[in-house]
């Protein structure tokens, strides 16, 4: 769209160009909104936003239905998501094919179709519309809601649906001072893990001398299975923008960065669309909405190394130098940036302010905890039922979240931890998931809030090998530069590795202690100082587990490979031979509809025929002694 | 001013400077914090983590580092409580584990009380990415040729690609400062790497750009050799400036020209050894075991290079050959005079080798043996008795065959020739006036001889006047003489000067 775009240059301009693109967009004109995110492109939703449009021409519809690439709303397990407004009938896994039948029947004949419908896997009911569907039903979106509605391409879409007027409010009825003030009494904590207090880490970046003083947006999401600011900042670039310009007024800065992971494309071209869209309205750039306050933003990608999204390793790279974290013995706020005064927040930080101005820090500290306020975005991962992104009040319990919201763990299995906070986080049992989720409660409970990784585990997972897991992470992650990290860490996995083999010796869980005494006081950043925590909590909640590895030899979740073997229980199978055409090895024999036997000598345990065998008769044991049926020869 | 503050270091009150580290005041206390990546003239960096200390501020304790944590009031410092030594005793198993060759984690092990690393050692591995290699590529010599390369374990230094360095100066100062020898300026550069040597001991051993020029040097105190120093050359490094305790580092210090009215002078302004390159079939430069006598005298002496064992490249040889007349009485290369020394020094530095190395073989080619002095047929007696073989001939040429030298001569008593195995040829080199003579002869209005040595007014009655009054001579730079002569000149020298200050000062009190 290359039409001019009218500036802001007084705050009546927002609300009067609000009012003539809220007019245009006709709240009754039938719209088809498709979540256009990552994890829908993954499963080729653009190829099926195509077929929308291509469908729509074909029967002259093209004017009377808009098709709206949105962000994406949360429901990554069920897309891709289509939702059919006004009415909002919610299909999801659509594909190409239903395209047509989409149009057909819903949209020219008013009538729902079926099979594309949401099943409560619970009752077994069909959910029409999207607000009754649980997943969402059961979640407070105060950021992710917009995520649907609008194309975050289009910076009319959200100014249209009130988006700035929080910057306006902030830059013509409030002071700096009043700012920071509202931010501090609404309780916001930093949602990038460590849940500073945000309003203090501004009045401190205020109060700080030296000139100029910079905004940093960190969206340098790296933990493994965390993609909330992906999202927001993929989905709605414009309220991270408009949090930045807001945090920028209140501290008196005039230069902002967003530092984003190249590995996240779509955010990339997402906010870089948007920062130009942006200064096109007068919203960013000089004299913003003719306040007087100028600012700008200016975008750098990051090359993708974790240690990166640590505030200090972040300006290091921002400033060209590489990526290695710096002594914080002098806050950031005081000696950031180009040693200058900065405040550096996350992407879901900032797109938490234009909801404390907008509505007031009343309605703000109104959600949460005693100590932690708001929402908090987690990204659902693991072995559960609902991949997807969550949005819940502080102080919703891990059950809610888990079972309730995110559908419980597949295949009927039992839960058995859910690890959060990422590789810094720790795993927690099910004895704790009434844990309300606060940043304190968490901390109390050997976990961290972390930035909202939430990795759901079932019975069939191995906690050494958890544990193993992100410690092999953070071993190819950490910056190498501090001995206690780089070798300590390397030595802990070493210790994993062992025990995983079945080669654990007695003393050494007391040795991964030491070392993760040592990591988490003498490293240099929080990577290594929390590089323990996955040690540490399995080893609290699951020590039974690594004692089994290490005096029996056995792996009670049957997955370390040399602690386990297949085995075929006779009186299970039914001879069908799936096994034996998938085995790699031939290492399976048997005649035809008689019970089959694995040759364990040959057998490389790659699990191939578990994974096939309709009758559960291929059992995974461990440390256990087993009767043998010897393959006749 | 408040510029100093209160702390407390191991319980004891001191004031410090607010700029400060609590490494350095707790080194004023004589407080001993271990380090393995600090360097005084280097910035803080923070990532051995060993000087980690606790500190307790505001009734909260926290674990540090003490060479970049910034000191502020009222902080209590506890050096070496429970859990800091706890941490420092596993970073030292950890490096050992990484570096168990290192010479330095050995010695830290065995103070921590570590008998092995419990954990598997590496091998072959000796950087423990200190980054003080880095950090002085950086800082102090601002070429930046290495850098670290890689994440993690997988961390190591290196140049850009692991491609030799156009950036790297070959200065050697990675080398220098590295703890465990684990990296060579070699590694960095392909750029000829000029090792300094030091001219009093001709160059046999290397010395620094800071470095006192010889023993007995007047004054006795280091000099800077602008023409290497980086400081000097790139603006860069001024390491030396922070070391000194003293501040005796000035770089914008001149030479000065001093006035200075005299009634006398003397000269002794010495000889220059004749230059053995100059008769090439003896390869001298060319051969690294074919070395000159003075060479061999800084072998032979205890405060030379190899502390007084004879040895080339680390290796004692076992046959030695001395060449007499090496660039004297010659008339076609070199003087047609005698130096009148080498017999004698080599006779000397012949003994010297039998004593050093038990066994040696060694044979002395020479022309005439000049045994003049007191005492010296004496000498030369005893060291043919010492068996060491005296022929009489002047060998034509000196060659390799395998990893011997071949001296090849006419006996001319047997008249024969003979091929002599050597695995060390000293060739006694002659006295030559210096090169620089005639600077002197113009501007004291010299005179030369006929050898091109200054001359005395008279041979026999005014051997050590010049034809100017006032100026005298004495040793070398008059004419080949050994020690015992050159005293015995200097004296006469200095007793002709103070005749002539007498007489000037009894002119000016008669005037």
């Amino acid at each position: 769209m290359s039409q001019q775009v009218q500036r802001v240059e007084h705050p009546g301009d927002l609300a009067r160009l609000r009012e003539t693109l809220q007019a245009q967009r006709g709240a009754e004109k039938a719209c088809l909104a498709i979540c256009a995110g990552t994890g829908c492109q993954a499963y080729g939703v653009n190829r099926v936003i195509e077929a929308f449009r291509q469908e729509l021409d074909q029967r002259g519809m093209a004017d009377q239905v808009e098709v709206l690439a949105t962000g994406c709303p949360g429901f990554c397990e069920r897309g891709p998501l289509v939702t059919v407004k006004p009415d909002g009938i919610f299909y999801q896994r659509v594909q190409v094919d239903d395209v047509s039948e989409i149009v057909e029947t819903t949209l020219v004949g008013g009538q729902v179709v079926d099979r594309l419908l949401y099943e409560d896997p619970n009752t077994g009911q069909k959910i029409v519309h999207e607000e009754d569907v649980p997943f969402y039903k059961l979640q407070q979106r105060e950021i992710l809601w917009i995520n649907g509605l609008l194309d975050p391409t289009r910076i009319e879409d959200y100014i249209a649906l009130g988006g700035y007027e929080a910057l306006t409010k902030a830059l013509s009825s409030m002071t700096p001072d009043e700012v920071i003030e509202a931010v501090k009494k609404s309780g916001l904590r930093g949602r990038g893990g460590a849940g500073f207090p945000t309003g203090r880490k501004w009045e401190g970046c205020r109060q700080a001398s030296g000139e100029p003083k910079y905004v940093i947006c960190n969206a340098d999401e790296g933990d493994p299975g965390a993609f909330m600011d992906r999202a927001v900042l993929e989905g709605n670039p414009h309220s991270v923008l408009e949090g930045m310009i807001i945090g920028a007024y209140a501290i008196g800065s005039q230069t902002g960065y967003i530092y984003v992971r190249n590995e996240y494309p779509l955010a990339v071209e997402n906010a870089a669309k948007a920062v130009k869209a942006a200064r096109a309205y007068g919203l960013l750039g000089e004299n913003i909405t003719g306040s007087g306050f100028d600012f700008d933003i200016q975008i750098r990608r990051g090359g993708g190394a974790f240690v990166c999204g640590e505030s200090s390793a972040l300006m290091q790279s921002l400033q060209g130098d590489v990526g290695e974290p710096q002594a914080k013995y002098v806050r950031s706020v005081e000696k950031g940036l180009w040693d200058q005064p900065t405040a550096l927040n996350n992407v879901e930080t900032w797109a938490n302010v234009p909801l404390i101005i907008g509505k007031g820090w009343e309605w703000y500290a109104a959600t949460g905890t005693e100590g932690s306020k708001g929402t908090k975005i987690f990204s659902l991962v693991g072995k559960i039922n609902n991949t997807g992104l969550v949005e819940v009040p502080m102080g919703v319990t891990l059950r809610q979240i888990i079972f309730d919201i995110g559908g419980g763990i597949p295949e009927g299995k039992q839960f058995k931890a859910v690890q959060t906070g990422g590789p810094s986080g720790g795993c927690l049992p099910e004895d704790m998931l009434d844990l309300p989720v606060d940043f304190d409660e968490l901390s109390k409970a050997g976990s961290m809030m972390g930035s909202g990784g939430m990795i759901v585990m079932d019975e069939s997972t191995c906690m050494v090998d958890i544990a193993r897991y992100f410690l092999d992470f953070l071993k190819e992650e950490s910056c190498g530069k501090c001995v206690p990290c780089r070798e300590g860490i390397a030595r802990s996995l070493e210790i994993l590795d062992r025990i995983c083999a079945g080669q654990g010796r007695a003393e050494d869980i007391p040795l991964l202690e030491e070392l993760a005494e040592t990591l988490e006081g003498f490293s240099l950043c929080a990577l290594g100082q929390t590089a323990a925590n996955p040690v540490l909590s399995t080893l609290k909640y699951f020590r039974n587990e690594y004692e089994a590895h290490i005096h029996e030899h056995r792996c009670p979740a049957g997955v370390c490979k040399p602690l386990i073997e297949y085995w075929i229980d006779p009186d299970l199978c039914a001879g069908c031979g799936a096994c034996t055409r998938v085995c790699p090895e031939q290492s399976i024999e048997g005649e035809n509809k008689a019970p089959h036997v694995l040759n364990k000598a040959r057998c490389i345990k790659c699990g191939a025929c578990y994974d096939v065998c309709r009758f559960q008769a291929i059992v995974i044991r461990s440390g256990e002694i087993q009767p043998q049926i010897e393959a006749e020869s | 001013m408040s510029d100093l503050i209160k702390i407390t270091i191991d319980g004891r009150d001191t004031l410090v400077r607010r700029d400060t580290t609590i490494l350095q005041a707790a080194t004023d206390l004589g407080i001993e914090i271990p380090t393995l990546c600090h360097h005084p003239a280097l910035e803080p960096y923070g990532a051995c983590r060993l000087c980690t200390v606790e500190v307790t501020r505001n009734g909260r304790s926290r674990l540090v580092t003490s060479c970049n944590y910034p000191i502020r009031e009222g902080i209590e410092v506890r050096t070496a409580s429970d859990r800091v030594v706890r941490g420092r005793k596993m970073i030292v198993e950890l490096l050992w584990t990484r570096c168990p060759d290192a010479a330095i984690f050995q010695k830290l092990a065995a103070e921590y009380g570590l008998e092995k690393p419990r954990f598997e050692p590496q091998e072959g591995e000796l950087c423990y990415l200190c980054g003080l290699c880095v950090r002085i590529c950086d800082e102090m010599v601002g070429a930046k040729a290495i850098s670290f390369v890689g994440r993690g374990i997988d961390r190591e230094v290196g140049t850009p690609f692991f491609k030799v360095s156009e950036a790297c100066i070959a200065c050697g100062a990675c080398e220098f400062v590295c703890p465990t020898g684990a990296i060579k300026v070699t590694d960095v550069t392909d750029k000829p790497v000029r090792p300094l040597l030091l001219d009093f001991d001709m160059g046999l051993r290397g010395r620094g750009n800071i470095y006192i020029p010889f023993p007995q040097a007047v004054p006795n105190v280091p000099v800077i050799d602008r023409d290497h120093c980086l400081h000097f050359q790139a603006d860069a490094c001024g390491v030396c400036e922070v070391f000194c305790p003293p501040d005796a580092i000035d770089y914008d210090q001149e030479d000065e020209f001093v006035e200075v009215d005299i009634g006398a002078v003397i000269v002794a302004t010495g000889f220059d050894p004749f230059d053995a390159t100059q008769k090439p079939e003896f390869g001298y430069g060319h051969y690294p075991n074919v070395i000159s006598g003075l060479e061999f005298e800084r072998l032979a002496s205890a405060s030379g290079p190899t502390a007084g064992k004879i040895k080339l490249n680390g290796k004692e040889p076992k046959e030695i050959v001395f060449v007499h007349c090496v660039g004297s009485r010659d008339k076609l290369e070199g003087e047609e005079y005698c130096s009148r020394i080498c017999c004698m020094y080599t006779a000397k530095q012949a003994h010297l080798a039998h004593d050093k190395i038990p066994g040696a073989k060694i044979t002395v080619f020479y022309m005439d043996v000049r045994a003049f002095g007191k005492g010296f047929e004496e000498f030369y007696d005893r060291v043919r008795a010492e068996g060491i073989i005296y022929r009489r001939g002047n060998p034509s040429e000196i060659y390799k065959r395998g990893d011997k030298l071949i001296v090849r001569a006419e006996d001319t008593l047997l008249g024969k020739t003979i091929e002599v195995p050597a695995d060390l040829v000293v060739l006694a080199t002659g006295v030559q006036p210096r090169a620089d003579a005639n600077q002197v002869a113009t501007m004291l209005e010299l005179e030369f001889s006929a050898d091109g040595f200054f001359a005395e007014a008279h041979p026999e009655l005014r051997p050590v006047d010049t034809q100017r009054p006032g100026i005298y001579l004495a040793g070398t730079c008059q004419a080949p003489k050994d020690i015992p002569d050159t005293v015995a000149q200097a004296k006469a020298a200095a007793g002709r000067a103070i005749v002539e200050l007498s007489r000037l000062r009894r002119e000016r009190e008669t005037a």
